[in-house]
C-alpha cells in the first residue's frame, strides 16, 4: 500500500502496474476528515466513469490533465491506471499532500502534485499570496506549459467538482477571464470537465424563449464554449467532508444530480472583430440586454445609439419587435460585431462602461 | 417604568385584532444548553488572577494607593456571591415605589445591601448554607423517587394544591419544598416572616401550611430510606449516582429560583394596571394596508377628488375581505369631508357603514358629526342631543373631543357651535395640570426651580419675531437656492457659455416634462382600473405640475457623474414631494397664523428684554397653546406615506425624466451627427449576482455641468439651519421646524414601531427627554468668518487632502484609456494591470466627487450663513442619541465644519477661561494625552510662539497647526488665544469659542460604573488620578508584553511587529470593542492602521493584523472582566428574548422607551414600468426578530441609551445653571468660563445616573415584559426555555466595590 512507503522512493512503477485504489471505507473516512467542506469522488465505479469520459484515448492524448482537489486520490489513481500520460493534481488541502506526494515519487513523471487550489487561482483579495492561492503564471511556468494559440488543440483538461458555495461566482469568474483571455485561458483553449449542480447546468443551457432562465450567464457561456453534458450522478454518490450534511440548494429547477459537463472554448470565438480587448463590451452588452428578457431589443439598441436600432435589426434580418430574451447567443455575437463596426456607436456610453467586480473575489 | 395609561382613540380598534401573543406562538424556539455553573466558577478564578495581575501593574504605575484593602474587599465579597443572588430580588422588590406596605418592611433587610453587604454577609451566608444542605437532602430523596423507591400519591395531590393548572410533576414538588424552606427561613427572621404572611398570594398562602406540614414527614421517610441505603455497591455506580445527584441538585436550585421569580412576577401582575394585557396588540393598528389606504384617501381629499375617495372607500367596504382591513380612522376621513360639506345625509350614511363594518364610532366620528351639525344653522337640537347622548353611552366624554382630536381650519369652532346650541354655557375644560416626569433623576430639576437661572438669549423680542417670519417664509417656499462657494471663482468665457447652454436646456426640459406629466396624468385618471386599486393619480395632483417638474430638474444637479441607483433617486424625489405636500397641507389647514401668534408670544420666554420666567420652553409653549385653543390644532395629523408609495411616486417621475429629457448630440461637439439623445439612461450594474437598476447621466450632461460650474445650489429648506429658535418639542409628534414635518425619533424608512411605542408612553415620562432636546436646539451659533475664508480659499484652489479639504475633480486621476489598436502590443499581464487601473481610477474619481460635493454643500451653507445667527433643531435616534436635524452642515460634522462654528453668544473668559482655551488647544493637537492638565497648560505656554505664528500666518508661517490631530479647530483655537492674550485684559475678553470636554472611552466608563469595577474604573478615569489614565496605551502595553513573549518563543510575526505596536494601532479597535466590534471588523481596522505605517513590510499586513486583533481581544479580556460579564449577560438575555419570539425592548432611566427594530428580512416587489424593484425589509415587526442582530446590538445599544441619558441629564442641569451647552454624543461643549461648572454637573449627573439600580431595573423590566403571563403554557420544551430565560434575566451580574462617589473628584473623567 502506498501509505506505507511514505518518504522513500522505490523502483518507479511501470505503466502496466496497476495502482491500488484503497478500501472505499478508509478513503471515505479520510475524505471526511478534510477541514473544509468539499465533495469527493470515492466510489471506484464513478472514478472509472469520469475517466472514461475524459477521453477514449487517454494514452495518446497530449493534453495535460489537471485534477482539482483529489483528496484521497481515487480518481487520480484511476486516471493513471487508464494510462493518462500526464496528470497534475492541484490539492488545496495540506493533509492530503503527503500521500499524493508519495504516489508522485513512485511514478516516473506521470503525476505531479502541486499544493494549489484551482478555485483560488489569481485572487483579487488582500490576503497574503501563499499556497493554496496562486497566480496562474507561476503554476503554468512551474509546470513548463507555455502560452498557446487560441486555435491550437486543447492543451489542458481540467477535471473536478465546483465547490457548492462559490459555484456561480466561479463560473462567472471563468467566463470573464475566458472573454479576456486571461488567467488559465492565456494558455489556450483549456477544457473544463467539471461537476456542477443540475440547476446551474440547466441555467447554463437555457434556450432563448425560456424567459425565466435564459440569462446573460447562460448566453455568454453558450457563446464562448461548446457545452456537452457527459453524465448525471446523484448527489449521494459523492462523499462530503462534513459532519453535517451539505444541504442541496433548493431551486425551482430540478436539482437532483451533479452534472459532469464539458466546456470546450470555441475555436472561432475570437475573430477580426471580436478580440479579447473589446470582448468586455460584448459581455456588458449581453448583460444589459438580458437583465430584462421581455424588453424589446430595438429599445436597448436605441438607448445606446438613438435611431440605430431598426437599422441594425434590419441588417441582422430580425423582426422589429424581437424581445431580448428571444435572441440566440450567436446572434448577440453577430449583433455586437455590427455594433462595433458601426460609426454611430463610437460616442455611445456603452463603451465607457467598465465592468467592475464588486465581489472582491475572482475576476478583475 | 410605569405602564402607559393612554387609552387612545385607536385602541378600541386594536382589540379586535388577534393579540400579539398568539402571533408569537408561531415561532418555535430552540435554546441550546449551557453549563452555567462551571462557567461561572471558571470566570471567577480567572477574574481573581487578572485582578492580581492588574493590581501589580497598577502599583508599579503612578497610583500606588489603588487600595490593597479594596482588593481584599473584592475577594471577600466574592465569597458571598451566592448570597446576593438570593437576596437581590427582594431588594429590588422593596425599592419599587408602587408596591404596597408589605414590600417596605422587606426593604429594611434588603434595601441597604449596597452598603452593608459585608455585614450581613455572614448571616445570610449561613442561611444560604442551611438552605443548600436541606435542598441537597431533598434532592437525594428526589433521586430515589425517580428510581421508584418512594410512593407518589402524596406529592401529586400536593402538586395540585400548589399550582393549579400545572401538571408538571417535578416542578410542583420542588415548589412545595421551596416554600417549605422559605417558611423555615422566615421563622428564623421574624420581620421577614411577617412580610411573607402579608403576601397577597393566595396560592402561596394556601400552599405554605400544607407544605410545611408535609415536609417533616417526608424528611423522616427520606432519612429512613437513606439509612438503609449504604449498600455495598460498586463505587462506579455511586459516582454516577453522585453526579446525578449533583445535577438534580443544581436543577432543583434552579427550579426553586424559578418559583421565587414567578411569585414575584405574579405580584407585579397584580399591582400592574389592566393595560398590560393590551400591550403589543396595538402594533397592528397602523398596518401597512391601513396606512396606504389612509394616505390615498387623504391625498384624494386634499386635491379635491372627493368622488374618487368615496368610491374607493365604498369599493373596499363592499368586499368583505377588504372591509376587514379598514379601521374606523379611514371612515372618519370621509366623514370629515362630508362634515365640511355640511351634508348630514352623508354623515348618517357613514354611521350606517361603520355599523355594517362592525366598527364602533370613536371621538373622531362624533367630532365630524358635530362639526357637520355646527355647519347647518338649522340643524335641530334634538339631533345634536342624540349625538351627545350616544357619545355618553359609548363612554366618550365631550371634553375629550377637545383634548384628543386634531382640528383643521375652523373645525373646532363648528363643533363648539353645535354643542352650544344645546348647552349654551359649555366650556371645554382642557386639563391644565402639567404632570412631571416620574424619574427620580430629574425630580430636583422640575421641583426646585427657585435657584434655576434659565438662560436668556441675546436678542430682543422684536429681533426674534423678525427672525421667525424670515424662517417661516423660507419653510413656506419649501426649497431655498443659495450661492455656491465656487461662485467666487472668476467666470471664464467658456463657463459663461456653458451656463447659458445649461439654462436653455433646462427650459426645454421643463417644457417637455410639464407636457409629459400632464399627458401621464390624463392616462392615469382615465384608466379603467378597478376602483380598489391604489393608483398614483391623486399623488400627482397634490402640487402644481410646475412643482413636480422643478423637483425633477433640481435632482439632476445632484446626480453624481457615476450615476445613482434608481431606488435612491426615486426615494429622494418621492420624499421631496411628500415634504412639499406636508407644508402645503399646513397652509391649507390655516394653522400658520396661529403658529405665528403663539410663537411670537413664546419668544417672551427667550428674549433678553422681557421678564424672567420660571418655566421651561416646552411648558411655556404648552400653556400658550392651551390659552389659544380656538382655531386649528398646531399638531399636524398627516400620516407619513408608506415607503412603497414614496418610491413608486419617485420611480414614476424618474421614468418621465428618462423618457422625456433629451439633448442634441452635437451640442458640445459639432463634428458629431445631430441626433436627439436622452440625457439620462437606465441601465443595470451587477453586484454579487444581483442586478441593480441605475440611472446615469449621459457624458454630455456631466460635461456641461462640470464646465458650467453652477453657481447656485438648491436645497430643501430643512437642510439649512434655522434662523429662529426651533419650536420646542411638546410631544413626540410636534417640535423642531416651523412647518417641515420632523420625527422626534429617527427610524429606518417604514419602521413605525418606535412611533407606536412613544405614543403609548405617558406624556409626562417624555418630558425630560423633550426638554433636553429643546435645550440643545436653543443653542445659537454663528460662523467663524476668518476661518471660513481660509478654508474656502483652499477649497477653491486645489484643495488639500492632508487638511481634509477635498480637491476638485480636476485633481482626480485621469482614467487610463486604451483602445483596440494599441492593445495588440500589450501582453495579457499588462492588459490585466491596465484594467485594474481603470477600475481603481474610476472608483477614486467617484469617491473624490462625492467628498467634494459634500464639502461644497457644507461650505456653501456656511458661507450663506456667514452673517447670520442660527439654530440647529435636534432630534434623536432610537437609542436616544441626539443629532442636529440639518443633514450637511452641523456641529457633529468633520473637523472642518466644527472649526467654522462658534457660539453666537459671547462670554468673558473670566479668571480661568484662558487656561481652558490653552488646554483645549493641546487636546485638539492630540499631543500630551498622558499629561496632567497643568502639564498640558505648561506645554501650551511653552509653544506660544508657534501658536501666535499659526494665528497670524496660517498659510505662510511655520504651519504648526497643520500637524495637529484636528488642524482646523486647532487653528481656530490659536486665533482665539491670540486675540485673548493681546486684549488689554484677557479675563474680560469676550469669547464665543466652544471648549470641549471629552469622555475618555465613554462606553467603557459606563460599563465600569455599571459593574462597579475598580480596575476598569481606574483605567477609564472614573477614579481620581494625578495624570489621565489612557486605556488605549494600557492595551497597547499589554499587547506589547504578549508580543515580546511570543517573539521570544520564536513566533515570526511577533518578531516582525517589533517596534510597531502603538496606541494608535489599537485605539479604534479598543474603542469599538465596547460597541460590539467583531474580530473580523477589528482586523480590518488594524489592517488599515498598519497600512498607514510606511516602514511596515506590506507582505506581513494580513498576518500581523490577524495576530494583533487576537492580542487586543485577550488584553481587553484581562483588563475588563466586569465589563465582559455585563456584556455577556446583555447579549445572552437578548438572545433568549429574541429566540422566544420577542423584540428586545427597554426603558432608559429617563423614561425613554427603546425597541430594537431588527427582524428577519422580507422581500417586497414594486412593479414599476421602468423596472421591477425589490426591497429587503428588515424592520417589519410582524416578522420574527433577527436573533443575531438583536443579540449583538443589545449591549452597544444599551450603553448608548445610557450615554445619551447621561448627556440629557447634563444638558438639563446645565440649563438650570444658565449655561450654554451642546453635545457631540460623549463630547460636551460650553464657553471657557463655564467649563468648571459643566464639569461639575457632568460628574454629578454621572454619579446620580449610576446610583440608580440600572441593571436591576432592566432585569425587572425584562422579566415583567417577557416572562409574565406565560406560566400557563406548560408544554415541556417551551416551559424549559421559558425557565432558562426567567433565570437568566433575573441573574443580574455581580458588581464590584468601586465607590461611585469618587467620580466627582476625578479630573480626567471628562477632559
Amino acid at each position: 500500500e502506498v501509505g506505507k512507503m511514505k518518504g522513500e522512493c522505490f523502483r518507479p512503477l511501470g505503466r502496466y502496474d496497476f495502482l491500488d485504489l484503497g478500501e472505499v471505507e478508509e478513503n471515505t473516512q479520510r475524505a471526511q476528515l478534510c477541514r473544509t467542506i468539499k465533495r469527493f469522488i470515492i466510489d471506484p465505479a464513478l472514478a472509472k466513469l469520469v475517466t472514461h469520459h475524459l477521453g477514449p484515448d487517454l494514452e495518446d492524448s497530449k493534453a495535460v490533465i489537471f485534477e482539482c482537489n483529489p483528496g484521497p486520490g481515487v480518481l487520480t489513481r484511476t486516471l493513471l491506471n487508464s494510462g493518462a500520460q500526464r496528470v497534475v493534481t492541484l490539492e488545496g488541502e495540506k493533509s492530503f499532500l503527503p500521500d499524493l506526494q508519495a504516489l508522485e515519487c513512485l511514478l516516473d513523471g506521470q503525476l505531479e502534485v502541486v499544493h494549489c487550489d484551482f478555485f483560488k487561482l489569481d485572487p483579487m483579495g488582500r490576503g497574503s499570496m501563499r499556497p493554496p492561492a496562486m497566480y496562474t503564471d507561476k503554476l503554468f511556468t512551474d509546470l513548463g506549459i507555455s502560452e498557446a494559440n487560441w486555435t491550437d488543440e486543447v492543451p489542458v483538461k481540467v477535471v473536478g467538482i465546483f465547490p457548492q458555495r462559490i459555484e456561480r461566482s466561479q463560473l462567472w469568474k471563468l467566463l470573464y477571464v475566458l472573454f479576456d483571455r486571461l488567467s488559465i485561458y492565456r494558455y489556450g483553449r483549456v477544457e473544463l470537465n467539471m461537476f456542477i449542480s443540475e440547476k446551474e447546468y440547466l441555467k447554463l443551457m437555457a434556450k432563448p424563449g425560456d424567459m425565466l432562465n435564459y440569462r446573460a450567464f447562460g448566453a455568454l457561456w453558450q457563446m464562448a464554449c461548446h457545452i456537452e453534458l457527459l453524465h448525471k450522478e446523484p448527489w449521494a454518490s459523492f462523499v462530503t467532508s462534513s459532519k453535517y450534511k451539505l444541504a442541496i440548494p433548493k431551486s425551482r429547477l430540478p436539482n437532483d444530480n451533479l452534472c459532469l459537463v464539458r466546456m470546450t472554448p470555441r475555436k472561432d470565438l475570437f475573430s477580426a472583430s471580436l478580440t479579447p480587448s473589446n470582448a468586455a463590451t460584448l459581455v456588458m452588452m449581453v448583460k444589459q440586454c438580458l437583465a430584462k428578457r421581455k424588453a424589446r431589443l430595438v429599445d436597448r439598441l436605441n438607448m445606446w445609439s438613438p435611431d440605430s436600432g431598426p437599422k441594425l435589426l434590419k441588417e441582422m434580418g430580425m423582426q422589429e419587435d424581437v424581445l431580448t430574451g428571444h435572441v440566440y447567443p450567436e446572434e448577440y455575437k453577430q449583433l455586437f460585431e455590427l455594433v462595433d463596426k458601426s460609426q454611430e456607436f463610437t460616442q455611445s456610453w456603452l463603451y465607457e462602461e467598465v465592468l467592475e467586480n464588486t465581489q472582491k473575489e475572482g475576476w478583475i | 417604568m410605569e405602564l402607559p395609561e393612554a387609552t387612545r382613540v385607536h385602541l378600541t380598534v386594536g382589540l379586535q385584532e388577534p393579540p400579539w401573543t398568539s402571533q408569537r406562538r408561531h415561532f418555535s424556539a430552540l435554546i441550546p444548553k449551557k453549563e452555567d455553573g462551571k462557567k461561572r466558577v471558571w470566570e471567577q478564578s480567572q477574574l481573581l488572577d487578572v485582578l492580581e495581575a492588574r493590581i501589580q501593574q497598577l502599583q508599579s504605575d503612578v497610583i500606588v494607593d489603588v487600595q490593597h484593602e479594596k482588593v481584599q474587599f473584592v475577594k471577600a465579597s466574592k465569597a458571598g456571591i451566592g448570597d446576593s443572588s438570593g437576596n437581590s430580588p427582594k431588594n429590588v422588590f422593596g425599592e419599587r415605589p408602587e408596591v404596597p406596605k408589605a414590600g417596605q418592611t422587606i426593604s429594611k433587610g434588603g434595601g441597604q445591601t449596597g452598603k452593608g453587604e459585608g455585614k450581613d454577609a455572614s448571616a445570610s451566608k449561613s442561611r444560604w448554607m442551611e438552605k443548600l444542605s436541606q435542598e441537597k437532602k431533598t434532592k437525594t430523596k428526589k433521586l430515589k423517587q425517580k428510581l421508584g423507591l418512594e410512593d407518589k400519591p402524596v406529592k401529586s395531590s400536593k402538586g395540585k394544591l400548589m399550582l393549579p393548572g400545572t401538571s408538571h410533576k417535578t416542578i410542583s414538588t420542588k415548589a412545595g419544598i421551596k416554600t417549605a424552606s422559605t417558611v423555615k427561613k422566615s421563622k428564623s427572621l421574624k420581620n421577614q416572616e411577617h412580610t411573607m404572611a402579608a403576601s397577597k398570594h393566595k396560592h402561596t398562602m394556601a400552599a405554605a401550611p400544607v407544605a410545611a406540614a408535609n415536609v417533616p414527614i417526608r424528611k423522616a421517610k427520606g432519612k429512613g430510606k437513606a439509612s438503609k441505603e449504604p449498600a455495598p455497591e460498586l463505587s462506579e455506580a455511586r459516582n454516577r449516582a453522585e453526579e446525578m445527584e449533583r445535577k438534580a441538585e443544581a436543577k432543583a436550585r434552579e427550579l426553586a429560583e424559578v418559583e421565587e421569580l414567578e411569585r414575584k412576577l405574579n405580584q407585579w401582575a397584580v399591582s400592574a394596571r389592566p393595560e398590560l394585557v393590551q400591550d403589543n396588540s396595538e402594533a397592528r393598528v397602523y398596518g401597512d394596508v391601513q396606512r396606504s389606504v389612509r394616505c390615498y384617501l387623504e391625498a384624494c381629499v386634499f386635491c379635491g377628488d372627493i368622488d374618487r375617495a368615496h368610491r374607493f372607500l365604498l369599493s373596499h367596504h363592499r368586499m368583505v375581505s377588504r372591509r376587514n382591513l379598514l379601521n374606523i380612522g379611514l371612515y372618519n376621513i370621509m366623514m370629515r369631508v362630508w362634515a365640511k360639506k355640511g351634508s348630514l345625509n352623508q354623515i348618517g350614511r357613514m354611521f350606517i357603514l361603520i355599523e355594517e363594518a362592525g366598527l364602533k364610532p370613536n371621538l373622531g366620528s362624533y367630532c365630524a358629526a358635530l362639526e357637520c351639525m355646527g355647519r347647518n344653522p338649522d340643524c335641530s337640537p334634538h339631533l345634536i342631543n342624540r349625538v351627545l347622548r350616544q357619545m355618553e353611552e359609548d363612554g366618550l366624554p365631550v371634553d375629550e373631543l377637545f383634548s384628543h382630536c386634531v382640528f383643521r381650519q375652523d373645525e373646532r369652532d363648528m363643533v363648539l357651535r353645535a354643542i352650544h346650541t344645546v348647552q349654551p354655557d359649555f366650556q371645554s375644560s382642557i386639563n391644565t395640570i402639567l404632570q412631571t416626569c416620574s424619574s427620580p433623576l430629574v425630580k430636583d430639576f422640575y421641583t426646585e426651580r427657585a435657584d434655576a437661572k434659565y438662560p436668556k438669549m441675546a436678542f430682543s423680542l422684536e429681533e426674534l419675531q423678525e427672525r421667525f417670519s424670515r424662517q417661516l417664509s423660507i419653510e413656506q417656499a419649501s426649497t431655498i437656492t443659495i450661492h455656491s462657494v465656487e461662485a467666487m471663482k472668476p467666470v471664464t468665457s467658456h463657463m459663461a457659455k456653458m451656463r447659458d447652454l445649461l439654462a436653455v436646456q433646462r427650459l426645454v426640459w421643463h417644457k417637455a416634462l410639464v407636457g409629459a406629466l400632464r399627458e401621464g396624468k390624463i392616462i392615469l385618471a382615465s384608466s379603467t382600473q378597478k376602483a380598489v386599486r391604489l393608483s398614483l393619480y391623486p399623488y400627482l395632483c397634490l402640487l402644481d405640475e410646475k412643482d413636480y417638474v422643478d423637483i425633477m430638474i433640481q435632482s439632476l444637479s445632484n446626480l453624481p457623474p457615476s450615476g445613482e441607483s434608481l431606488h435612491i433617486l426615486a426615494k429622494e424625489l418621492g420624499n421631496r414631494v411628500h415634504n412639499m405636500f406636508c407644508i402645503r397641507m399646513k397652509g391649507h389647514n390655516q394653522m400658520v397664523d396661529k403658529l405665528s401668534h403663539i410663537y411670537n408670544e413664546y419668544t417672551e420666554l427667550l428674549a433678553k428684554d422681557s421678564k424672567e420666567f420660571d418655566v421651561l420652553p416646552r411648558e411655556r409653549w404648552w400653556k400658550l397653546e392651551a390659552e389659544h385653543s380656538s382655531g386649528p390644532s398646531l399638531l399636524g395629523d398627516e400620516t407619513h406615506w408608506p415607503h412603497m408609495v414614496v418610491v413608486e411616486l419617485g420611480t414614476y417621475l424618474v421614468d418621465l425624466m428618462v423618457k422625456h429629457m433629451k439633448v442634441n448630440s452635437d451640442l458640445l461637439n459639432s463634428a458629431y451627427d445631430r441626433k436627439l439623445i436622452p440625457v439620462l439612461y437606465h441601465m443595470y450594474t451587477f453586484r454579487s449576482n444581483k442586478q441593480v437598476g441605475f440611472i446615469k447621466p449621459h457624458p454630455i450632461l456631466t460635461q456641461m455641468q462640470q464646465d458650467a460650474m453652477d453657481t447656485t445650489l438648491t436645497f430643501d429648506s430643512y437642510v439649512m439651519p434655522m434662523l429662529c429658535p426651533p419650536v420646542p418639542w411638546t410631544s413626540a409628534k410636534f417640535g423642531a421646524y416651523l412647518l417641515t414635518p420632523t420625527k422626534m425619533m429617527r427610524a429606518v424608512e417604514g419602521a413605525n414601531q418606535h412611533e407606536i411605542l412613544l405614543e403609548k408612553c405617558q406624556d409626562a415620562d417624555l418630558h425630560a427627554v423633550l426638554d433636553s432636546l429643546n435645550q440643545l436646539g436653543n443653542a445659537a451659533w454663528r460662523i467663524n468668518q476668518p476661518l471660513l475664508d481660509i478654508i474656502i480659499s483652499i477649497f477653491n484652489d486645489k484643495g488639500s487632502e492632508k487638511l481634509d479639504v477635498p480637491p476638485p475633480n480636476s485633481e482626480a486621476p485621469k482614467i487610463p484609456r486604451y483602445n483596440q489598436q494599441d492593445s495588440a502590443t500589450f501582453t495579457s499581464a499588462e492588459k490585466a494591470h491596465l484594467k485594474r487601473e481603470v477600475v481603481n481610477a474610476k472608483k477614486k474619481c467617484s469617491e473624490m466627487h462625492s467628498l467634494r460635493m459634500d464639502a461644497l454643500y457644507k461650505l456653501s451653507i456656511a458661507n450663506h450663513m456667514r452673517d447670520e445667527v442660527f439654530w440647529f433643531p435636534h432630534n434623536m435616534d432610537f437609542r436616544g442619541r441626539t443629532y442636529p436635524c440639518p443633514p450637511y452642515f452641523n456641529h457633529l460634522g468633520s473637523d472642518v465644519t466644527r472649526a467654522v462654528l462658534v457660539f453666537a453668544e459671547g462670554k468673558p473668559l473670566g479668571p480661568g477661561g484662558l487656561e481652558w482655551l490653552k488646554i483645549h488647544l493641546v487636546n485638539l493637537t492630540g499631543l500630551k494625552k498622558r499629561s496632567s492638565l497643568a502639564g498640558r497648560l505648561e506645554y501650551a505656554n511653552s509653544i506660544m510662539d508657534d501658536i501666535l505664528d499659526s494665528a497670524d500666518n496660517p498659510l505662510i508661517g511655520k504651519k504648526w497647526w497643520q500637524n495637529a490631530d484636528e488642524p482646523w479647530q486647532t487653528l481656530a483655537c490659536c486665533m482665539e488665544i491670540a486675540n485673548a492674550v493681546r486684549s488689554p485684559d484677557p479675563t474680560h475678553f469676550i469669547s464665543h469659542f466652544p471648549v470641549h470636554q471629552d469622555g475618555s472611552c465613554n462606553g467603557l466608563q459606563h460599563y465600569a460604573a455599571l459593574g462597579r469595577d475598580v480596575i476598569g474604573a481606574t483605567s477609564v478615569n472614573l477614579i481620581p488620578c494625578e495624570v489621565p489614565q489612557d486605556v488605549y496605551s494600557g492595551v497597547a502595553q499589554q499587547v506589547e508584553e504578549f508580543r515580546v513573549r511570543d517573539a521570544e518563543k520564536g513566533l515570526k510575526i511577533a518578531q516582525v511587529l517589533e517596534g510597531f505596536i502603538s496606541r494608535k494601532v489599537v485605539k479604534q479597535t479598543v474603542m469599538t470593542v465596547v460597541y460590539g466590534v467583531t474580530r473580523y471588523g477589528g482586523r480590518l481596522q488594524i489592517e488599515k492602521r498598519l497600512k498607514e505605517i510606511d516602514d511596515f513590510p506590506k507582505e506581513y499586513v494580513w498576518d500581523a493584523s490577524h495576530y494583533l486583533v487576537h492580542q487586543v481581544f485577550s488584553s481587553l479580556k484581562e483588563m475588563f472582566t466586569g465589563t465582559r460579564e455585563i456584556q455577556d449577560w446583555l447579549t445572552e438575555s437578548a438572545r433568549l428574548i429574541s429566540k422566544s419570539g420577542s423584540t428586545v425592548e427597554w426603558v432608559t432611566p429617563l423614561g425613554l422607551p427603546i425597541i430594537q427594530p431588527y427582524h428577519r428580512s422580507r422581500t417586497q416587489m414594486l412593479k414599476a414600468t421602468i423596472q421591477y424593484l425589490s426591497f429587503q425589509i428588515t424592520h417589519d415587526s410582524k416578522e420574527r426578530p433577527d436573533t443575531v442582530k438583536q443579540k449583538n446590538a443589545f449591549p452597544p445599544n444599551f450603553i448608548h441609551s445610557l450615554d445619551s441619558t447621561h448627556m440629557m441629564l447634563t444638558a438639563l442641569y446645565c440649563y438650570s445653571a444658565g449655561l450654554t451647552f451642546v453635545s457631540v454624543h460623549d463630547c460636551f461643549w460650553t464657553h471657557a468660563i463655564t467649563v468648571d461648572t459643566m464639569n461639575k454637573v457632568c460628574r454629578e449627573q454621572f454619579v446620580a445616573l449610576h446610583s440608580q439600580p440600572i441593571l436591576q431595573e432592566l432585569s425587572n423590566f425584562l422579566l415583567k415584559k417577557y416572562c409574565s403571563g406565560l406560566q400557563s403554557e406548560v408544554k415541556s420544551k417551551k416551559f424549559l426555555e421559558y425557565q432558562r430565560m426567567l433565570l437568566l434575566l433575573a441573574k443580574v451580574p455581580q458588581t464590584g466595590n468601586f465607590d461611585l462617589q469618587r467620580v466627582k473628584e476625578s479630573t480626567y473623567f471628562f477632559s
